[in-house]
This record gives C-alpha cells, sequence and structure tokens, in this order.
C-alpha cells in the first residue's frame, strides 16, 4: 500500500516514513500544500497522512479541495492541534481519521490498515482469498492455514493483489503499490517478486493476462 | 495605629458633632438677645416703678413693701440726704444714689439700680441682675431643649441614610465576590450612584487589561503547547524507530535523530523561557551601560563554531573590524542580558538561514548620536510580503525546500520585545546580495537619550 504523507517538519516526515516503511507501507513525503496536490494528482496513492499546518496551502483546504474533486481516498489528519473544535473541523473537512501528536507508531499503522480496510469495504482485518490468508497487522500470511514467510516487497504484492481480488492491476500499478518516489526500480522487480510469490503460493495464485497484467484468481487453489 | 475606617460611623459622628455645635451656638444667641431683651423690659419696669412712687408719702419704716415677685428693693431718702424709706433692709445695698440706671456689684451679685429725683426725694429702685439672667437662661434652654430631643432621631436616620445610600458599594462588593478568577467581564455600570460609578469605571478598565493580558498568556500558552508538540513527536517517533531497530546501524542513526531531536526541543524551550522574562512586568531589570562593541565580539565568538561547521563566514565589519585597535566603544544605556539575547537571536538566525558559502556581518556604530547595532547576512532574505508578520511569534517565514526549520520560530519576536524594552527602533531591510537572494538586514536604533 502506498501512502502520501504531507508534513512540514523534517524530523517528524522522517521519523514517519522510517516508521511506517518498516510496516510495509511505501511511503511518499511531501513538505507543502501544493506539493501534496500534485502528488495527489498523480492517483497512484491509498491513503494520505495530512498535517493541517502545512505552507503554502493549509491542510485543510488541501483536504476540502480533494474532496471537491471528488477524491474519496481516506485522510488521516495527523497534527498537534488537539482542540475540541480542530477535530471537528477536520472530520467534517472530509477527513477519516484524527490523531494527535505525539502519537504511536503502532497507532498509526493500526488506523492507516483499518482505513484502508473499511475503504475496500471489509471489516475483517486479514484479506481472505481463497486458500490464501494475509494478516496486515501482524504481516502473516498462511496458506490452507500453513504459514508462508514472504519478504516485504511480496508481502505488500500479494496485499495489493487480494485488495481487488478479481482486478487486474498493470505492472506500473503494481510498481506504484510497491514503490514510494526516488526508489530504485528495476525494470523487472515486479516479475521477480511476482515469481517468487507463485513459486511460494503456487502456480495458480497469480494469474497473468498477458500484455494486461497480473490478477489473483478468486477460486484460486493453490498448490 | 489606624483604627477601621467606617464611612457611615465617621458621617453621623460628624453630623452629630456639627449639630452640637449648632445647638450651642444657637443657646448662646438665644441667651444673648433674650437678655437684651429683659434688660430693656426690666428697666422699663424700674423707671415705671420709680415714678409710681414719686410723691407717695412712704413712712420711715420699713416693710411698707413686701418683697414683690421681681425681687425690687426700693430706697428713699429726702433732700438732706437721709434714708426715709427702704423696702427690704437685709439687701446689701449701696446707701447713696446716682442719678439714672447703673449697675452696681454687691455683696449679693451685681444689681440694676433706678434712681430719679422727685418732688425733694430721691426714689431709687433696685433689682438683681440674676433674675435677668435666669430670664435668659431659661428662654435659651426652652430653644435648645427640643433641638436636643431631636438630635438622636437625627443621628438614627443618618445611620440607616447613609446604610441606604451605601448600598450599591455593597452589591458591588457581593459581585466581585461571588466571581472566580477567570470571569473578566466587566460590572454593570447603569443605576450606580455618582460616588460609586468612578470605582466601578475604574475596576472595569482594569479587569478590562486583566482580560487582554490573560487571553493574550492563554494564546501564548496554547501556540506553545502546540509548538512543544511537535519536536516532542519527533523524539517520540525516533525513540520509537530505535525501540525497533533490529541492527547497531539504524538504532545509531535513531539515537542520533533522537538527540537532534532534544537538541531541538530544549532549544524552543529556552526560547520560550527567554520570552516569558521578557514578558512586560516579569522582572524590571535595571539598566547599566553595556558596550555593544564588546558584547558583538563576545556574541560573534559564541556563534564562531556553528558558523564555521555551516559553512558561512561570520564576523564583525565596518569600524571595529580591526580587532588589533582598541575601537571607540559605543555604550547604550540597557539590560545587558537581556541585549545579549537580543544580538544572539539575531546572529543565531542569520547563521540559521544563510546557506553554505554565504556571509554574516555584524556592524556597530554611532549615527547622529543614536547607538546603531547591524546583523547583515547573505541568505535569503524575507520578501516584503511576510516582513509584517516575522515578528510574531511561532511566525516561520515558509521557505520552499528548506530542510532546517530547527528554528523555534520565537527568535524575531524576542529580538521585538526586548528592542521595545529598550526604546530601540527595529527595520528589516536588504542585507548582502548573495546567490540565493539579496539578504536580510536587521537594523536596531537606539536613540541618543538612552545612550
Amino acid at each position: 500500500m502506498r501512502l502520501l504523507l504531507a508534513e512540514d517538519d523534517p524530523m517528524i516526515g522522517e521519523g514517519v516514513r522510517q516508521g511506517l516503511r518498516q510496516d510495509g507501507f511505501a511511503v511518499d513525503w511531501v513538505q507543502d500544500g501544493r506539493a501534496a496536490e500534485l502528488a495527489l494528482a498523480e492517483n497512484v496513492h491509498d491513503l494520505l497522512l495530512l498535517d493541517l499546518g502545512l505552507p503554502r496551502k493549509e491542510g485543510l483546504d488541501v483536504l476540502r479541495a480533494m474532496r471537491r474533486r471528488g477524491d474519496v481516498r481516506p485522510v488521516l489528519i495527523v497534527t498537534a492541534r488537539d482542540a475540541l473544535a480542530d477535530r471537528v473541523a477536520g472530520l467534517d473537512a472530509g477527513a477519516d481519521d484524527y490523531l494527535v501528536k505525539p502519537f504511536e507508531l503502532d497507532e498509526l499503522a493500526a488506523r492507516i490498515r483499518a482505513l484502508l480496510r473499511r475503504h475496500a469495504g471489509r471489516a475483517a482485518p486479514v484479506l481472505v482469498c481463497g486458500d490464501i490468508e494475509l494478516d496486515p497487522a501482524t504481516r502473516q500470511t498462511r496458506v490452507r492455514g500453513l504459514p508462508v514467510t514472504l519478504s516485504a516487497r511480496e508481502f505488500a504484492l500479494l496485499e495489493a493483489l487480494l485488495a481487488r481480488p478479481g482486478a487486474i492491476l498493470s505492472r506500473a500499478q503494481l510498481e506504484d503499490k510497491l514503490y514510494g518516489w526516488n526508489e530504485e526500480v528495476g525494470s523487472n522487480a515486479v516479475e521477480v517478486h511476482l515469481h517468487a510469490l507463485r513459486r511460494k503460493l503456487g502456480a495458480d495464485a497469480i494469474r497473468n493476462v498477458r500484455g494486461v497484467g497480473w490478477m489473483i484468481d478468486a477460486k484460486a487453489r493453490a498448490r | 495605629m489606624t483604627p477601621v475606617r467606617s464611612i457611615r460611623r465617621e458621617l453621623v459622628v460628624w453630623l452629630a458633632a456639627g449639630l452640637l455645635v449648632a445647638v450651642a451656638a444657637a443657646a448662646i444667641a438665644t441667651y444673648m438677645r433674650a437678655r437684651a431683651e429683659a434688660n430693656e423690659i426690666f428697666d422699663y419696669q424700674l423707671r415705671q416703678m420709680a415714678a409710681s412712687l414719686t410723691g407717695v408719702p412712704l413712712a420711715g419704716t420699713p416693710g411698707g413693701l413686701t418683697p414683690g415677685a421681681d425681687a425690687l428693693v426700693v430706697q428713699v431718702w429726702d433732700r438732706n440726704g437721709v434714708q426715709i424709706f427702704l423696702s427690704q433692709p437685709q439687701q446689701p445695698l449701696p446707701q447713696y444714689a446716682q442719678l439714672g440706671f447703673n449697675t452696681v456689684g454687691t455683696a449679693a451679685g451685681e444689681w440694676r439700680v433706678f434712681s430719679t429725683l422727685a418732688g425733694g426725694q430721691v426714689v431709687q429702685v433696685a433689682q438683681p441682675m440674676s433674675v435677668r439672667r435666669e430670664l435668659a437662661a431659661s428662654m435659651a434652654l426652652r430653644t435648645i431643649v427640643p433641638l436636643l430631643v431631636v438630635a438622636p432621631l437625627l443621628a438614627l436616620f443618618v445611620w440607616f441614610g447613609v446604610a441606604r445610600g451605601l448600598r450599591p458599594l455593597e452589591r458591588v462588593a457581593a459581585a466581585l465576590g461571588k466571581r472566580s478568577p477567570g470571569v473578566l467581564e466587566p460590572l454593570a455600570e447603569v443605576g450606580l450612584p455618582n460616588e460609586v460609578r468612578p470605582l466601578v469605571h475604574a475596576l472595569n478598565s482594569l479587569l478590562g487589561r486583566l482580560d487582554r493580558a490573560l487571553g493574550a498568556q492563554r494564546a501564548f500558552i496554547a501556540d506553545a503547547a502546540h509548538e512543544l508538540r511537535t519536536p516532542l513527536t519527533a523524539v517520540h517517533l525516533q525513540a520509537q524507530l530505535a525501540e525497533r531497530a533490529t541492527t547497531d546501524a539504524e538504532r545509531r542513526t535513531a539515537l542520533v535523530l533522537l538527540r537532534a531531536g532534544l537538541t531541538r526541543a530544549t532549544h524552543l524551550v529556552e526560547q520560550l523561557l527567554t520570552l516569558a522574562r521578557e514578558e512586560p512586568g516579569v522582572a524590571e531589570r535595571s539598566f547599566a551601560p553595556v558596550n555593544l562593541v564588546e558584547l558583538s565580539r563576545s556574541i560573534v565568538g559564541d556563534h564562531a563554531a556553528i558558523a564555521a561547521a555551516r559553512g558561512v563566514d561570520l564576523g564583525i565589519a565596518g569600524d571595529h573590524a580591526d580587532s588589533a585597535t582598541d575601537a571607540t566603544p559605543v555604550v547604550v544605556n540597557g539590560d545587558a542580558a537581556g541585549l545579549r539575547a537580543l544580538l544572539s537571536n539575531l546572529v543565531d538566525n542569520a547563521v540559521r538561514y544563510t546557506p553554505s558559502g554565504g556571509r554574516v556581518d555584524v556592524t556597530v556604530k554611532r549615527d547622529a548620536g543614536d547607538a546603531i547595532l547591524a546583523v547583515r547576512d547573505s541568505g535569503p532574505g524575507i520578501p516584503a510580503s511576510e516582513q509584517g508578520r516575522v515578528f510574531d511569534r511561532f511566525y516561520r517565514v515558509p521557505a520552499p525546500g528548506a530542510t532546517d526549520v530547527s528554528g523555534s520560530g520565537l527568535g524575531l519576536a524576542i529580538v521585538k520585545r526586548i528592542a521595545e524594552r529598550h526604546d530601540a527602533h527595529i527595520t528589516l531591510g536588504p542585507g548582502l546580495a548573495g546567490p540565493s537572494g539579496e539578504g536580510l538586514g536587521v537594523t536596531l536604533r537606539f536613540p541618543a537619550a538612552g545612550a
């Protein structure tokens, strides 16, 4: 899952980015409101982490403009403003959740997972498709109840595919889910990870539609 | 020692005293007047009496006349001066007569005497003066007795009247007493007597000023709390990352960042304290002569290491650039600690915002008697549109691409506060033109009067 982080403080931005990466998210970080809007326009992020006191364009203005455009991606406000009025204003402007600084990285990650889950229309925390189970919180994958060890990229790849079972994701889309900006993406990196995934889950688990992309087969019987 | 003062008691005492003086004056006046009238009447009576006695054959035997109600004494002498009649021999009256009215002193007090010559006889009628005095005194007494009876009643009225008049004061006191410390709304000024209104008005004006001061404090605390959260969040994050670190390298990186976060939080707290100390009325420190040249050298020295580390050429320019010569001191009257904080903040800001390879100059000079202290840098400068806001607390000039915003946002607010305390005038202007912009020059002009 790829997140957009809008945070003007360099120390906090760096810390959040690092922490969320450890939790398996790809994180792009912008330091002002305008840059956030430009990044949102790319339409590659699954969720926006928004600080309110942003230079150049206020966080709330970014949020309102986003909702006016019909952008329904989840937005989690992360701010030092804890007054009731601020929280109400933030949520009423279209935010999905509100987290006050300072916060625990684990809580931030859990809230992000919850928002992504709800946005995908699921209530259960574990992604299940056929024999494959994936728990984003514990980062565990099971096939027919047996744990399978996946690398961070493999996990992210499987998570992206499981999030929309039956949908075909192109290589570019998968790359977007896996890598943030400034990350070197090898020309066949996605194929390498997919190959490894198929080896671990079974060749049938992920189906390739030539020239279009990859999908997880809802009726797939792994191995 | 001063007894507890009560307006009510004081008013009653003064009114009672005034009343007593008035009663006494009335008594004395009545007495005087009554005596004067009594004198006239009794003198007339004496004359009538004497006239009625002339030609009356009075036998030599005394006692022919009984002592009258008016205690008149009659004496008659023949032309040879032989007393032929004395109505009351027991009265010690002079045995001679002087014609007309006379007041004579005897062993039994003063007497009023009238003598007349008629029909070869001298008739003398005498009366003790005490009769007149008693009459006057009784008249005076009749005048003051009603007044004395009314006096306590009057005091009672005053006592209750004053209490009634002072009731608005009690209401104001009760209204104030019931207030919680946070409620600083003005008291109602309508329906108050003229005497109380100025007091309530002054109180309201004080409450208004307190409310504004308290509001400013609250805003400051809210701002400060918000601003403190940011470095604390950074520290918190780095601590969590250090905990999560699986390798020594990761842990070391996190700890370095953790330390940087702590340094930043500490800096912010120190700046907040400096600003709090500069709050008006917190501590009035005494002013003493401060040599700005020495101060500049000391502060440039303090910042030399950090400037060098950032690749910024920091130094003193102008007349005092040559450290070999003992330059003429530029002395202002000021608070040494405050001026140190002021210049330190200016130099710190300049070094912080000037990119590597840039230059920061501190200049001290005299201009038309005024002392001038200036810090110029070759940084990006402050756009004119932002110059009005840079002295606001926690305002940071949006610097696109800036990677180091470890500034507290308080530096210029502190500078402004200290400059105001020294009546110094601050101007922002271009500094040293450099590749990143026209730079920033902050100039402080200390008026000659303060030198």
